[in-house]
């Protein structure tokens, strides 16, 4: 056991009201979708109405003018993580990363002919995959690409992030990314224990990711996030207490937790985890516990959804305003309504439509290379899916619903129209996690860490699943 | 036309005139900083092809301003140059200067506007490489895309490099650290690494280095004092490297 160190350590099961919250996690685990869209990317469909996006897109209007969101994804990685869900490939072939520039040029040509070159990208994000399996020119190229057609901004309240991998950046790697127009980065940490690192193929000592950070910073750098994964093996409460000590000595502004979803049928990649050394499901809710505990009284405030921020952050103020947003990358400013997204797999959420690109690289060049748009998914939101959006999207981001608001904005009575949800809610309000009055719905502290169980009520798919291809084991919740 | 690269060893033939705009990028004494070092020389015929060579420009000129459209990027040939950003309040800020043989123009590449302008410091001449025709000789020359976004990496780089060192130390260190820069610079393009003029004057060295000209002033003679510069007027002789680094709080 590494890391153990006596003093500090508190045994999380000690006071009463951890013991309470312990209980209540217990009785809430279950499965449910992350909401980064409503409807889910499962219920999205091949015979989703192309036509009528294509007719919208080719009206003028205020759409053609509104501020957009780009995401990028570039799937590749040198190495395998173990516990990755993620639609990646993992390879060091010379000239892969070439060829996928070359057909993400012509998406780029095709997409942005279509969606115009008007609209202020205030925000961007380049997700993987690994981003920075691109070398630097391929990175500047890149840039310089999406600069030629779309209309990128220089102004200090964009929001452009990259996700990083510690092990596979060089330094001067992150000059550049300044210079060419990121203000954001993320670091997939995911654990600081050398025997957790080791079991999920991704070594990464404090020792590496300490400069990485100083130099992050040295370059002001807007934001600084960190990805966490609780759940993987070799995980304990004690491995967990040292990897969240050094977490903090580097104070990201940002935490995303992600609870690790063991499915090894689905995922090939997560066969080569050892079962035996997961945490078990107790264990596990108790580094929830642990996290969630351990970073707000080091100063984080609790967001929802396992997102943790420091007070000075701008998602710490724009939850307050009623400013956030989530989408396909989590939480975030609401800067855009529309996300376009680009590259193999990548989700677009575009007026009254959600579009997905084929998942499969080879497809997905041979759609680019006729000369397609490359969306082999999607599906048009119906009055009834905004309703329900804009319900589960207020608790997540809100964490309140405005029920006046509600009947005003849909032309409903909440309390008729929501009988059933309501009452399905009612246990939940008996434990203190959500407040309901004939004005609005009232998450709780308490029920922070219950987002998902309070919204499923509300989603029409988990009763009656549409999408073409089988409905989803979910991960569990907790 | 005789190619001499960067292959041939570190001596490289120099062209009597460096103000001579019929020279050409085979013969060019900057091109092993300039240039793709790994194209063919049938490949920089070309190149040379779409590039062209202003007439020197004058002190004081503009060769783009900010908010222009970003169409080309420069290579400085000679003279030197001075990037610097309007303020909100309509002062100046100076953002870089700009050597032979380096880049300039790229801060235009993440929202294609020039996000500065540029100006000659002194006498200039500049070599343009407008990017249309570059984007059309790439599709013939894959190779010439890769290593010019190579190159325009490396000058981003070192761009961002610089600006971080100079925004958090202290005076000494900055007025250090641009001695220094120059100086690795200076020798990358085989002058003297120890003795060279300043193209700018020092109130636009305090803009750059965000201090004031009498505190510019003040480390220069304490440079004198220490016998790590000799400094006459713009004239610079690093007597002491060691010190200087020492003093610029890097280390070799």
């Amino acid at each position: 056991m590494t890391s153990i160190l006596p003093s500090m350590a508190v045994d999380p099961e000690s006071s009463p009201s951890h013991q309470a919250d312990l209980e209540l996690a217990a009785r809430y685990a279950c499965e449910g979708p992350r909401y980064t869209s409503y409807p889910t990317a499962p219920q999205f469909r091949q015979d989703f109405p192309l036509d009528q996006y294509l007719a919208w897109q080719q009206r003028e209007g205020d759409h053609k003018r509104a501020p957009l969101s780009l995401y990028l994804h570039l799937p590749f990685c040198k190495d395998i993580c173990y516990y990755c869900g993620c639609n990646k490939i993992v390879t060091r072939k010379k000239g892969v990363a070439r060829q996928y520039l070359d057909h993400l040029q012509r998406e780029i040509e095709q997409q942005s002919r279509l969606v115009g070159g008007q609209r202020p990208i205030t925000q961007m994000h380049w997700g993987g995959g690994t981003p920075t399996y691109l070398d630097n020119a391929q990175l500047t190229e890149l840039m310089h690409m999406l600069a030629s057609h779309f209309r990128l901004l220089d102004k200090d309240y964009r929001e452009y992030s990259i996700e990083i991998d510690p092990r596979t950046i060089d330094l001067g790697t992150i000059a550049l990314l300044k210079g060419i127009g990121f203000n954001r980065i993320s670091l997939g940490i995911q654990d600081f224990d050398p025997l957790v690192q080791q079991a999920v193929n991704r070594v990464q000592p404090y020792e590496v990711v300490a400069p990485l950070v100083d130099k992050i910073r040295s370059h002001h750098f807007r934001s600084l996030s960190f990805d966490l994964i609780y759940g993987l093996p070799n995980q304990d409460r004690y491995t967990m207490q040292e990897t969240l000590r050094q977490v903090n000595s580097l104070r990201p502004d940002r935490i995303a937790c992600y609870n690790y979803a063991h499915l090894p049928e689905r995922f090939s990649s997560q066969r080569a985890i050892d079962r035996l050394a997961l945490p078990s499901p107790q264990e596990k809710l108790l580094l929830q516990q642990m996290i969630s505990h351990t970073l707000q009284d080091a100063g984080y405030l609790y967001i929802g959804m396992d997102h943790y921020v420091l007070p000075e952050d701008e998602l710490a103020r724009a939850l307050q305003e009623g400013r956030l947003q989530r989408n396909f990358q989590g939480y975030s400013l609401h800067m855009a309504d529309d996300l376009l997204g680009l590259g193999v797999s990548a989700i677009s959420q575009m007026g009254d439509f959600y579009l997905q690109n084929e998942r499969e690289l080879e497809a997905y060049y041979r759609l680019v290379e006729s000369g397609k748009l490359p969306f082999t998914r999607g599906c048009k939101v119906n009055t009834e899916d905004k309703l329900r959006r804009h319900i589960i999207m207020s608790l997540i981001c809100d964490l309140r619903l405005d029920i006046g608001d509600c009947n005003r904005q849909f032309g409903i009575d909440f309390g008729t129209r929501f009988q059933q949800e309501l009452a399905a809610l009612e246990p939940m309000v008996r434990d203190g996690l959500l407040e309901i009055s004939e004005q609005e719905l009232v998450v709780s502290q308490r029920g922070r860490p219950f987002l998902r169980n309070l919204c499923m009520p509300f989603d029409a798919y988990l009763k009656a699943h549409r999408g073409d291809q089988p409905a989803p084991s979910f991960s569990a919740t907790i | 036309m005789t190619v001499r690269l960067a292959d041939t060893g570190d001596r490289i033939v120099l062209k009597p005139c460096i103000h001579d705009y019929q020279v050409n990028c085979g013969n060019c004494r900057l091109n092993s900083i300039c240039l793709p070092l790994a194209l063919e020389s049938d490949d920089i015929e070309q190149l040379d092809n779409i590039i062209e060579r202003s007439k020197p420009m004058q002190k004081g000129q503009h060769l783009y301003r900010e908010g222009d459209g970003f169409k080309s990027v420069f290579a400085v040939r000679s003279g030197a140059m001075k990037a610097y950003k309007t303020t909100d309040d309509g002062r100046e800020q100076v953002t870089g200067f700009y050597f032979p043989g380096e880049i300039l123009g790229m801060d235009g590449i993440s929202n294609n506007l020039h996000a500065s302008s540029a100006k000659a410091l002194e006498t200039a001449a500049v070599c343009e490489i407008p990017f249309s025709s570059l984007e059309k000789l790439s599709a013939m020359m894959p190779s010439l895309q890769r290593h010019f976004f190579q190159l325009m990496s490396r000058e981003i780089t070192e761009d961002q490099q610089l600006i971080t060192l100079l925004s958090k130390n202290s005076a000494d260190e900055r007025v250090a650290s641009l001695m220094l820069s120059i100086s690795a610079r200076n020798s990358k393009r085989k002058l003297s690494a120890t003795q060279f003029r300043l193209p700018m004057s020092r109130v636009d060295i305090g803009n750059y280095l965000g201090l004031t000209v009498e505190t510019v002033s003040r480390v220069f003679s304490r440079m004198q004092k220490l016998e790590i510069l000799q400094v006459d007027n713009k004239e610079i002789k690093i007597l002491d490297i060691p010190g200087l680094q020492k003093m610029a709080n890097v280390t070799a």
